[in-house]
């Protein structure tokens, strides 16, 4: 009787978290489209925070404040693309290095405006359950010397990964469910004047 | 004198017939009277056997205007008329019974309308709870510059008990659960506000402790 208990409850459970993990494949086209928009909301985030950091009126404290935001969008171990039209390379930093220099870059104003963030790639689910897919941007960046003299120009093409993993944590006593999205690399596809 | 007595013999018979007449006539109107009177009393019994099955057949079948307390009244004063009819005790049962549904439907209606507007009146206060939290949200992502805004932060932080007070941002909700974003803190979400400078959410619930601090801060994607 007991073994037939324990193997009913056995079934029971297994039926239940194969329910529970078909229901987390199969996302409804809404709960997709929600995360696709998170995504892009976090880019857009970012984009925010470039321009806070990159803008001379700043306050030191508030833009390392905004690093601190930033950093928390990407995945340990992410790194940032930087190019120039002064140098065939590109250069990789860790993200906290990127928006150091990026802070206490040469110029006495910064213009940095992100447009163009699109999905190059879909979110796709991968094997491991996490959705995976690339945005794309275009910084328009502009340096001006103390008379107001634009220095250096350039429009870079970008692509972003982003990483969506649905995670649990518990708050306030109960269990809550939420899309942890990460960015990953940004790597520069093209720069131009 | 023989014609005098005569006469007087007729006088006398006079008043005996007379009296005979008046006395045969009076009981003769009295017996007539009785009659009429009940013959009246069984009209008028009749008339209102009539009038109380048209009422109660009336109210049976919907067929008056009458409100509830009209129809009850009704009822009252057929039943006071006291009336040996079987088929108005029949009519009457049926017409209470039929009543009693009508107010048990009319004091359900009321209970459902009071509950309706108790629920209007708490969602209205919740609405309105949540008006001043809401306005001092779009007062920070409206900040003009970076020191109102930190003033702004400070004062709508002493809304809450600890500036680690947890805020939940549901992105969707379907069959029953909802999609979070990466909880975050009330402090890191107001300096979002002042970063980003746009409140695109609304207020779905809000937590409080004993000394009416929010504790927990529940948001929802536009």
């Amino acid at each position: 009787m007991k073994i037939k208990n324990i193997i009913l409850a056995l079934v029971i459970s297994l039926s239940v978290s194969g329910f529970l993990a078909a229901q987390q494949d199969e996302l409804s086209p809404e709960r997709k489209q929600a995360i696709d928009s998170l995504a892009l909301e976090k880019v857009r985030d970012l984009s925010k925070y470039v321009s806070i950091i990159g803008n001379k009126n700043t306050q030191w404290s508030e833009a390392n404040r905004v690093i601190d935001r930033a950093e928390e969008l990407f995945m340990a171990g992410a790194e940032i693309g930087v190019s120039s039209l002064a140098r065939p390379d590109v250069l990789y930093y860790n993200v906290r290095a990127y928006f150091e220099r990026l802070m206490r870059l040469n110029y006495d104003r910064v213009e940095i405006e992100w447009y163009k963030i699109e999905y190059v790639s879909d979110l796709q689910r991968q094997p491991d359950g996490t959705y995976v897919g690339v945005i794309t941007i275009f910084q328009r960046f502009r340096g001006y010397d103390r008379e107001g003299g634009l220095v250096y120009e350039d429009t870079t093409k970008k692509d972003i990964t982003v990483y969506v993993k649905r995670k649990e944590t518990q708050i306030g006593g109960r269990i809550i469910g939420f899309w942890d999205v990460l960015l990953g690399d940004i790597r520069v596809k093209e720069t131009s004047r | 004198m023989n014609k005098q007595h005569f006469m007087h013999q007729l006088k006398g018979l006079a008043l005996i017939l007379l009296v005979a007449a008046v006395t045969l006539g009076g009981s003769t109107g009295c017996k007539s009277k009785k009659k009429l009177a009940k013959e009246q009393a069984a009209a008028e019994y009749a008339a209102k056997v009539e009038q109380a099955k048209s009422d109660l057949n009336a109210i049976l079948e919907d067929a008056t205007t009458w409100t509830l307390k009209e129809k009850e009244q009704r009822v009252k004063t057929i039943k006071s008329w006291n009336l040996q009819d079987e088929e108005i005790n029949s009519l009457l049962d049926k017409v209470e019974d039929k009543l009693a549904r009508e107010r048990a439907d009319i004091e359900r209606k009321a209970e459902e309308e009071r509950l309706r507007r108790e629920e209007e009146a708490r969602q209205k206060a919740e609405a309105t709870k949540f008006v001043s939290l809401e306005s001092m949200l779009k007062s920070i992502a409206g900040a003009p510059d970076v020191n109102t805004a930190n003033d702004r932060i400070n004062q709508t932080l002493m809304m809450f008990a600890t500036p680690d007070v947890p805020v939940l941002i549901i992105i969707s909700r379907a069959g029953g659960f909802n999609d979070y974003d990466r909880p975050t803190t009330i402090r890191k979400y107001l300096e979002y506000l002042k970063d980003q400078k746009v409140f695109g959410n609304l207020i779905e619930q809000v937590k409080y402790d004993d000394y009416g601090k929010i504790t927990e801060l529940e948001l929802i994607k536009k």
